[in-house]
């Protein structure tokens, strides 16, 4: 994630090349009323799949219908691959947006609800009826596209929004919840879809309660408590950066019982848990940085170490250090 | 500005819109709305035809002259008339009083073209009725009536409420208006090709509509009679009918097409322009033009006679003053755009929030 304090008014007036591969909110509040939508963002969003994370009301949704113009900000401006929210000519060439409403138009079959809308784009029937067929195959609903909208499952549904959403192949795919009701199999493949079209170099915006597909899926991570921003970036990134909770380490090695006594010696070191299989141990250090260069003095010294890995590198441990003590997700 | 792709994509919108107008559920009591005076009128032409029918058989085996049914003179006793006038062909007596000591009897003579009535209170002339046999400048009559007062102020204006106040107001409570937003579609696109939509929509209905009721009217008209109406006034009439139903559709449609994306709750704004129009004849004249139904009548062929009707219906009438053709579509043209400009500012400042909708 790219930092943002600096981004001003002036240099969106007049994007360089570079902000036409960004989507960008410079200073944004959004009010429904007296109540808080979302305050004070300002994000820089890069290609990749990024995970917008929080709470129930914590303004997820209104991040994305912000940046797909479905509501206009209060304050600030909101530019995505340079172009306004408020200029749906340009900006819908650009965007795809799966909402998390499960609502369609009536009597449509899923073909005809991709075909009918693709026809907005101005393009001829041929071409239009190609690429909806494309899109339908793409999310596994080729047999039931001629069936009534109506009848689906929710996943059915689920995958022909997503088929909505991606037939005009745009370069920001937007997505609330798009996991919701996918069977594990389905759900694999849908996430290969995300991974596949950020391997291009697009934009993937997701939101998702589900923590462990953060991690998984997830380039960054924006978590989001109460309508404010409360961290942006890869993973480990935000999770270093949260200096007050110490960092937790697991160790496979022959001698966790000589690791702990020699870590406890430093003043850095918070507490050690040794495992009850007698193969490891936990450590919660304040200091990352001093405990990698002491735990390569320590392999220097004779203990054979199998293992380092972070135990609260992943969403769920910075959702919990963050937002977890206030809410908890859906 | 890009003219070929907002044509194309008003096309896109007016076929997804009536996929959903025509054959939407929902729909089904504007259809009947719609039908329902061509209903009566083909009932009126049957009974019109059995009436001629039975009186063409009357006049075969009870032939009596006009001459001689005017000469009777009230106060005669039914004895003299049966004298007179022969049998008639249908005779109704009642008694009533407290010991049936009242008669009161009804005759009724014809000469082929008129029925007349005589009523008789104790054996005593006490009323005549004379029914003319229908013609087409009364039907035409019954048609301006019915027609401004059932059909434009009811069944095209509620017509427009249903379609119109739905194209926008509608979707957002089916939650489904979001996937046209989420379109490389300017609002005021969007807006326009709503409208057409519900315009084709409505004027295919009521024009139809239009088009079997005066079909309807007609259907009891011998050949010369319709010869005659057709090379009278009669296409011109049909022509001024169908083109008053078309406008009465942009109007309305217009009003309320901005009622749906101004109010929460389409009937509130319905029941005010009900109440405006219908308050236009006691308007002043510059208030007056602010309204759909006074360019309508004044286009309208024939003008309906509100002393014939009911007081409660009669108010419905607006007293509209003579106002040349070219004004009045021009004058409803002008209103429909400056309402639409005020529905597209709305759609450009429209969220989507449904929670709240």
């Amino acid at each position: 994630m790219i930092a943002t304090p600096g981004t001003s008014a002036e240099a969106i007036g007049t994007p360089p090349p570079i902000e036409e591969s960004l989507v960008i909110f410079d200073n944004v509040s959004r009010f429904y009323g007296e109540v808080l939508g979302v305050n004070r963002v300002t994000l820089t969003i890069p290609p990749g799949i990024t995970s917008l994370v929080g709470p129930n009301g914590s303004g997820k949704t209104t991040l994305m219908n912000l940046m797909t113009g479905l509501v206009r900000p209060t304050r600030g401006e909101i530019r995505v691959l340079g172009a306004a929210t408020n200029d749906p000519e340009r900006l819908f060439k650009l965007v795809g947006y799966s909402t998390q409403f499960d609502s369609f138009p009536k009597g449509l079959t899923g073909f005809e609800f991709v075909y009918s809308f693709l026809r907005l784009f101005g393009d001829s029937h041929a071409e239009c009826e190609s690429r909806a067929w494309k899109a339908i195959e793409r999310v596994n609903l080729v047999e039931p596209a001629k069936r009534k909208v109506a009848g689906y499952s929710k996943g059915m549904r689920q995958r022909i929004k997503l088929a909505q959403a991606i037939a005009h192949d745009p370069r920001v795919l937007v997505l609330d919840e798009p996991l919701n009701g996918l069977d594990p199999l389905v759900r694999a493949e849908t996430i290969a879809l995300f991974r596949e079209f950020a391997a291009k170099g697009r934009h993937v915006i997701m939101s998702t309660h589900i923590l462990h597909e953060v991690d998984m899926i997830s380039d960054q991570v924006i978590l989001l408590a109460n309508g404010y921003v409360v961290a942006e970036g890869e993973i480990s990134g935000v999770r270093s950066e949260i200096s007050e909770q110490p960092i937790q380490v697991q160790i496979r090695c022959d001698k966790p019982s000589a690791m702990a006594s020699r870590v406890f010696q430093t003043d850095h070191v918070v507490e050690v848990k040794l495992h009850v299989d007698g193969g490891g141990l936990l450590i919660k250090t304040r200091d990352a940085d001093k405990f990698y260069r002491l735990l390569n003095h320590i392999a220097l010294d004779g203990i054979a170490i199998e293992s380092v890995t972070p135990a609260d590198d992943n969403a769920n441990s910075i959702y919990e250090y963050l937002i977890g003590g206030e809410e908890s997700t859906k | 500005m890009n003219w070929a792709l907002w044509w194309a994509q008003i096309r896109a919108i007016i076929r997804l819109e009536m996929r959903k107008t025509f054959f939407a559920k929902r729909g089904i009591w504007i259809y009947l709305l719609a039908l329902a005076p061509a209903v009566l009128f083909f009932a009126d032409s049957i009974a019109v035809m059995h009436d001629r029918d039975r009186r063409a058989e009357s006049e075969s085996t009870h032939a009596v002259s006009a001459k001689t049914l005017d000469s009777i003179e009230m106060g005669t006793t039914r004895g003299q008339v049966e004298a007179k006038l022969g049998e008639p062909y249908a005779k109704e007596v009642f008694s009533f009083g407290r010991r049936g000591q009242n008669e009161h009897a009804v005759y009724r003579y014809t000469d082929g073209q008129s029925d007349y009535v005589f009523i008789f209170q104790d054996d005593e002339l006490v009323g005549r009725r004379v029914n003319e046999l229908r013609t087409i400048s009364k039907d035409s009559l019954v048609f301006a009536t019915v027609f401004q007062f059932f059909f434009l102020r009811l069944a095209i204006f509620f017509g427009c409420v249903g379609i119109f106040t739905n194209l926008f107001r509608g979707e957002l409570l089916d939650k489904s208006l979001h996937f046209y937003l989420l379109a490389p579609v300017r609002r005021e696109v969007l807006l326009v090709g709503k409208y057409l939509a519900g315009l084709i929509a409505t004027v295919v209905i009521f024009t139809t509509s239009t088009a079997l009721q005066l079909m309807a009217m007609g259907w009891h008209l011998t050949g010369p009679a319709m010869t005659e109406y057709l090379h009278g006034p009669g296409l011109g009439q049909i022509g001024a009918y169908l083109g008053v139903t078309a406008l009465a559709c942009l109007g309305y449609g217009s009003v309320f097409l901005a009622a749906g994306l101004l109010f929460r709750n389409p009937i509130i704004p319905a029941a005010v322009v009900l109440l405006w129009e219908s308050a236009n004849p006691f308007l002043p004249a510059a208030l007056k033009k602010i309204s759909v139904i006074f360019y309508l009548q004044s286009m309208c062929p024939v003008v309906a006679r509100p002393n014939d009707m009911p007081a409660l219906a009669a108010l419905l009438l607006s007293s509209a003053e003579a106002t040349p053709a070219i004004w009045a579509v021009s004058g409803l043209i002008v209103l429909t755009l400056a309402v639409l400009a005020v529905a597209a500012r709305q759609a450009r400042k429209l969220e989507i929030n449904y929670s709240s909708d």
